[in-house]
């Protein structure tokens, strides 16, 4: 790992060297809400944020995605969308960045969706770590940290006067070679860095027990305590949408004359329609049935598929629940339910 | 001379729900008497105007029409009796809500054609399209996929 | 302050009845600002209930008659409203369901408290004295005015006290504020074309999560018309078009039946503000039918009936 520093002053014209060879994306402020969008100037971005209300995966598994286009005039003609523009973005909080590592267990597992995956390629991930986790913020406790580097090719730390810029991948490196205003670290530089590290991880309050979550849901599956907490689940989907690492999708055939297109949207484990099959029968017919699936899948289906939970700890999920359903309670009160 | 011409290029796609009783054959009458009215109009048959759903209006407008008529019997000689009363009520809620939104609500119109009047609604369908075109087509709902 | 343990005692006194299924009402949330709806059926857990004015869930959302026995429910003012107009529409039979009434002064917003402080991992305590709301946790103590804090629609409620109940908790209040659609005729007054920016803006946000549908009350349509997929008239693409249509159609399916309580404003997640459209269509349905939903359980909805004389005199 290289280690670098690069003056406050100086971040706007990382910013335009950035520009000159991608397309930046980086949190952008309308009306109270913080959103991952595309700049065309430094002064766009705001970096003085918590997190973004919807995740990154919006750019890599968008909302609303085209697999194909066809049209039948004469023949059936078929057309691949283009290619996915080089990407740099930046400010991802390492929490999304994480999440994103985690999509790819899920998009290369016995088949390899290049629509998703060649998107992570040609994205360059810098990151900026957290000095201020909010309320309901517990990386910390699956397996994450504020300053966490998985998923990253850069990492930044705030370190008052000066961002501490760590050159996590090989990608990353590319970066010094088009930006040379980067300062080599001080002792002092490290010192600072390593205690506004501690700080946010101290700042940091909310802890879920997670440790043999996955052995303990093994045995309460039946236990109608799913049931108590899903009497007040009202179907809305917020959850699963905010997620950064949900990521159930839909497959519509959408079509007007003789113009279409098989597209691929977001779905929600938590709508009553959610393994719905065509027959009427849903093995899931309950909201306590999809709540207790969408936990085991986070904390046990995961990690026994692919050794890592499926939640990264953004909180966003217990901030956005319009009846308080919290995950972070959810799993430490299951602990406590008799066998 | 140029603007004419322009204003001349845009046929609108007018939608016409008509109930079978009244309206549609109204509209049987102006075509057997040979009456000339705008080709824009696509006429769709419904047994009242009362059937019309909104959501049908709203679809329409989303693929493309330009304007939707409906066409229903004038009040109090509805042949279900309610049906033209349900559908001014719905019809007005519509119209004021697409107004709210941003959308000229003159896209709809209500209008009463009895099965003896025409010449009527050969005249209701040349003001309408004549109206139409002068709004211009319509851009702001369109279903726009990126396909 | 609501008397809290006249709340518990008559949730006891329901509970000790058998044919009690579980009594809807409010406890704790986990951090914060939080609270939640809470079904006791319990006696044992009746020190878990609370009423402060942080519990703005609509509990009238959970109340049903599929089961056999009966339902409890804790409504405010603008709660009730929702009960009567589901009684209205026959989806609850009056004589399945206890209704416990809180007289209303007012619930606090957590958007708007937000914007003053942020929000803590301990839970807060909340005090109304006089017109202020003082808001302790841990060893801070702020002090608000409550106009500043409340919902928007508290400010104007013309329902503070429940209009149905068999028990009231409270003495009741009478209305402080009067419904004058005031957001809603500033609106009016912009242009077509400005008001198409303002919605298309809006709608841009809009990321079809339908939680506005489900948190509202009066949405109880088995299969909604978003997701019928013969015929499909919302394609599940996200874009502006099939986003404004989602909010005409449900807009326009809660012409007449909508009381207004706010709840789906509340829950969106990118701040769409719905109300304004809902109250446009509260307002015209005022003035042109002299109609007002949720006040009477015995009328009949607002498209199932007619007068001769309805306005659209300029129908030809």
């Amino acid at each position: 790992m290289k280690r670098y520093t690069i003056h406050k002053q100086k971040i706007n014209d990382l910013i335009k060297t950035l520009l000159k060879k991608y397309r930046v994306i980086a949190p952008v402020e309308k009306n109270d809400i913080i959103l991952f969008k595309q700049i065309e100037r430094p002064d766009e971005i705001k970096l003085d944020f918590t997190n973004s209300k919807i995740p990154p995966k919006s750019i890599f598994l968008p909302q609303t995605e085209t697999l194909f286009k066809f049209s039948t005039d004469k023949d059936i003609k078929l057309e691949t969308p283009k290619n996915f523009e080089e990407t740099a973005l930046f400010g991802i909080r390492p929490c999304d960045a994480k999440s994103l590592d985690i999509l790819k267990n899920v998009f290369s597992d016995e088949y390899e969706d290049n629509l998703f995956l060649s998107k992570l390629k040609n994205t360059l991930f810098i990151g900026l770590t957290c000095k201020d986790p909010p309320v309901n913020c517990f990386c910390t406790s699956v397996d994450g940290s504020p300053f966490g580097t998985a998923g990253l090719d850069i990492l930044l730390t705030d370190i008052e006067d000066k961002y501490f810029v760590e050159i996590i991948t090989k990608k990353g490196e590319n970066l010094l070679k088009i930006f040379k205003d980067l300062k080599p670290v001080t002792k002092k530089d490290i010192e600072k860095k390593t205690t506004i590290a501690k700080n946010a991880e101290n700042k940091i309050k909310r802890h879920m027990q997670t440790k043999n979550i996955e052995k303990i849901l093994d045995q309460i599956f039946e236990n109608n305590f799913w049931g108590e907490i899903a009497k007040r689940c009202v179907g809305c989907g917020i959850c699963t949408y905010l997620c950064p690492t949900c990521h159930c999708f839909d497959i519509q055939d959408e079509k007007k004359g003789k113009h279409g297109a098989r597209i691929r949207v977001w779905d929600s484990c938590m709508y009553s329609e959610y393994t719905k099959q065509a027959s009427g029968y849903n093995p899931r017919p309950s909201q306590m049935n999809r709540i207790r699936n969408r936990i085991y899948h986070k904390f046990n289906y995961f990690p026994k598929n692919s050794q890592v939970f499926g939640c990264v700890g953004c909180g966003r999920c217990i901030t956005e629940c319009p009846v308080n359903i919290d995950i972070i309670e959810t799993i430490n009160d299951a602990r406590q339910v008799k066998k | 001379m140029v603007v004419k011409i322009m204003s001349e290029k845009f046929e609108p796609n007018i939608l016409a729900f008509l109930c079978n009783w009244c309206s549609y054959a109204g509209a049987d009458l102006a075509g057997t008497s040979r009456i000339q009215y705008s080709p824009n109009v696509k006429i769709i048959r419904v047994m009242c105007s009362g059937r019309v759903n909104p959501v049908f209006i709203l679809n329409a407008l989303q693929n493309g029409i330009d304007g939707v008529l409906i066409g229903g019997c004038h009040p109090g000689e509805c042949h279900y009796e309610t049906g033209n009363y349900l559908a001014r009520r719905r019809i007005t809620i519509l119209k004021k809500l697409l107004e709210y939104i941003g959308i000229d609500s003159r896209r709809i119109k209500l209008t009463w054609v009895s099965a003896s009047e025409g010449q009527k609604f050969a005249d209701v369908i040349n003001e309408y399209t004549a109206e139409i075109k002068k709004i211009g087509p319509i851009k702001k709902i369109v279903r726009r996929n990126e396909w | 302050m609501v008397d809290t343990k006249k709340l518990k005692n008559e949730i006891l006194k329901i509970l000790e009845k058998k044919d009690v299924k579980h009594v809807i009402c409010y406890t704790a949330g986990s951090y914060g600002f939080q609270t939640r709806p809470f079904f006791i059926s319990k006696k044992e857990d009746i020190e878990k209930i609370i009423f402060s004015p942080l519990c703005l869930h609509n509990l009238s959302l959970y109340v049903n008659n599929n089961d056999e026995k009966k339902i409890g429910v804790v409504v405010k003012g603008c709660d009730s409203k929702s009960v009567v107009q589901l009684i209205q529409e026959k989806q609850l039979d009056r004589k399945k369901i206890i209704i416990i009434g809180i007289p209303c002064k007012g619930v606090i917003d957590p958007k708007k408290l937000r914007e003053k402080i942020s929000e803590p991992l301990e839970q807060v305590d909340v005090k109304e004295i006089k017109d202020k709301y003082i808001i302790t946790f841990k060893d801070k103590k702020h002090e608000f005015n409550k106009k500043d804090l409340v919902f928007d629609k508290c400010l104007t409620c013309e329902h503070p006290t429940p209009i149905i109940y068999d028990v009231l908790i409270d003495e009741k209040i009478k209305p402080t504020g009067k419904e004058k659609y005031e957001q809603v005729k500033t609106f009016e007054k912009q242009t077509i074309d400005n008001k198409w920016k303002f919605w298309e803006e809006q709608f841009s946000k809009c990321i079809r999560c339908y939680a506005c549908r489900n948190v509202c009350p009066i949405c109880f349509c088995e299969e909604c018309m978003a997701e019928q997929l013969n015929p499909q008239w919302l394609y599940r693409s996200v874009n502006i078009s099939e986003n404004t249509i989602w909010h005409i159609m449900r807009a326009f399916h809660l012409a007449g039946r909508c009381t207004g309580c706010g709840e789906c404003e509340r829950v969106c997640p990118m701040d769409i503000p719905l109300m304004l459209l809902n109250k446009k269509l509260e307002k015209e349905i005022k003035e042109l039918y002299d109609y007002i939903p949720g006040t009477n359980p015995e009328n009949i909805p607002l498209f199932a009936m007619y007068k001769p004389d309805d306005p659209g005199g300029d129908i030809k």
